[in-house]
């Protein structure tokens, strides 16, 4: 009684797979902005100990830090309600995939602005600018060059994760695979069909930040 | 009249008491060398003049903008105070010409189509008008010590602070940046340096400043003092550079 694969019985859901998948990467793109733009403020904020912003974002990191994702998509789909906060699905997932990669990523780039020598501050201090204008010229782009490998990893952790998002009937890709597999019972070719899409999925990302990267943060052609 | 007025500073490193009352008077194209042991409180001195030391006590003043202990807003001094840093301190990501234009930009608000023939007229002060799209990283040491002058001094400065600018240069790139230090006293910048280039300090500064355990020890004319130092401190200390 060997298995008899039919893969057939996946391909005829293409349609919701792809609309998965466009939904996963709208996911990610809208979280990896929002979540990165925080996670900068968190960063520089901590870095440079701006209160009291750099203990509220202490807090902040910490408790997104040591828990699991899970818990917070739960906790803002179906604990905020309670405090007349209701939300739709897709807004609740994309604010848990902020307030997740901002955490992350607020760790990562204070990485990369403490690795910014003295020096070099001390240097636009000299000239005159004042801090908001040191951070924007000096500090950002060599900060977030240091840590772009780091942040593209994590970029691309958080889209793998937000597959939980299925929980909360986001419609993403891991959605539409519970969902194919609950109706033709091909657990195992939809599940492998549906990882190597995450896998090209994450590869696709990690090409784009790279891309990305050497244009606009590097902003110099690496001779 | 005194372009720089330094009036009995005083800082503190912890427990560490670096200045100890520190009066200086500095005219305008005066050329100054301050000379002293490491931990004399010579680098202290001249980093506390544009504010990246403050200062606990005293009052520094540079052609009308006054410095006092916890004073946080240094931006019109510093517009008038450049430096020039042992570690050149360029931008990286920044290009030769970019690096120039940055302060004028930021700071002035000037229009980068105001800002390029000022920069290009600095970087060529320096010899090196023709470095303008180079990136720092593709330069000598001595030529990124140039552009650093040129980056000070396309803000116009009244003073310019120079910390120990040769003693991360190769010896046979010393004298090219002396040489731009040199044409700058020449037509009349005024010049603070901390230095130990003895024979430089000798020929070119106009005044000597010899530091000792956070005390001027003893100043006056170059010329005078190295021939004749007054102190045992001076005195052993030229001799241990002799």
């Amino acid at each position: 009684m060997a298995y008899h694969f039919d893969f057939i019985a996946v391909w005829e859901y293409r349609e919701q797979l792809a609309t998965g998948a466009l939904h996963t990467l709208g996911l990610i793109a809208v979280g990896a902005t929002l979540g990165v733009s925080l996670g900068t403020l968190g960063a520089v904020s901590r870095a440079w100990k701006i209160k009291p912003f750099d203990k509220i974002f202490t807090v902040y990191v910490e408790a997104i830090r040591n828990t699991p994702f899970l818990v917070q998509l739960f906790f803002i789909f179906f604990g905020l309600p309670a405090l007349g906060v209701k939300l739709d699905e897709w807004t609740a997932a994309i604010i848990a995939m902020v307030v997740n990669l901002g955490a992350y990523s607020t760790e990562i780039i204070r990485a990369g602005i403490q690795a910014i020598p003295r020096g070099q501050i001390e240097a636009a201090s000299s000239l005159a600018m004042t801090r908001a204008q040191i951070f924007r010229h000096i500090v950002l782009r060599p900060a977030l060059q240091k840590v772009w490998p780091a942040l593209t990893s994590q970029v691309v952790i958080v889209m793998l994760g937000s597959s939980v998002c299925s929980q909360i009937s986001a419609t993403e890709l891991t959605y539409a695979a519970n969902f194919i597999q609950s109706r033709n019972f091909r657990a195992f070719e939809t599940y492998i069909t549906v990882a190597l899409m995450y896998l090209v999925l994450a590869f696709c990302v990690r090409w784009l930040l790279n891309k990305f990267g050497s244009h606009f943060v590097n902003g110099r052609k690496t001779t | 009249m005194d372009l720089v007025r330094i009036d009995a500073v005083h800082k503190h490193f912890g427990s560490n008491h670096v200045l100890k009352g520190i009066d200086l008077r500095i005219g305008a194209g005066e050329v100054v060398a301050i000379i002293g042991r490491s931990g004399s409180g010579k680098s202290t001195l001249l980093r506390s003049i544009n504010g990246l030391e403050s200062i606990d006590d005293g009052q520094i003043e540079v052609d009308g903008e006054k410095l006092t202990a916890g004073q946080t807003d240094l931006r019109a001094l510093r517009q008038k105070v450049g430096m020039v840093f042992q570690q050149f301190n360029l931008f990286p990501h920044l290009k030769v010409g970019e690096n120039v234009m940055l302060a004028p930009q930021v700071v002035k608000k000037m229009s980068r189509a105001d800002c390029e023939p000022i920069a290009k007229a600095m970087l060529a002060k320096v010899g090196l008008a023709e470095k303008f799209d180079a990136y720092p990283d593709q330069l000598s040491g001595g030529q990124q010590q140039r552009v650093a002058i040129a980056r000070a001094l396309a803000m116009q400065p009244k003073v310019m602070l120079c910390d120990e600018i040769t003693s991360a240069l190769d010896p046979e790139l010393v004298n090219e940046v002396l040489a731009v230090v040199k044409q700058l006293a020449v037509e009349g910048m005024t010049l603070i340096m901390v230095t130990h280039e003895m024979r430089f300090a000798r020929d070119v500064g106009n005044k000597l400043v010899f530091m000792y355990q956070g005390k001027v020890h003893e100043s006056g004319d170059p010329k005078e003092l190295f021939a004749n130092p007054q102190t045992p401190e001076l005195q052993s200390f030229i001799g241990a550079i002799n």
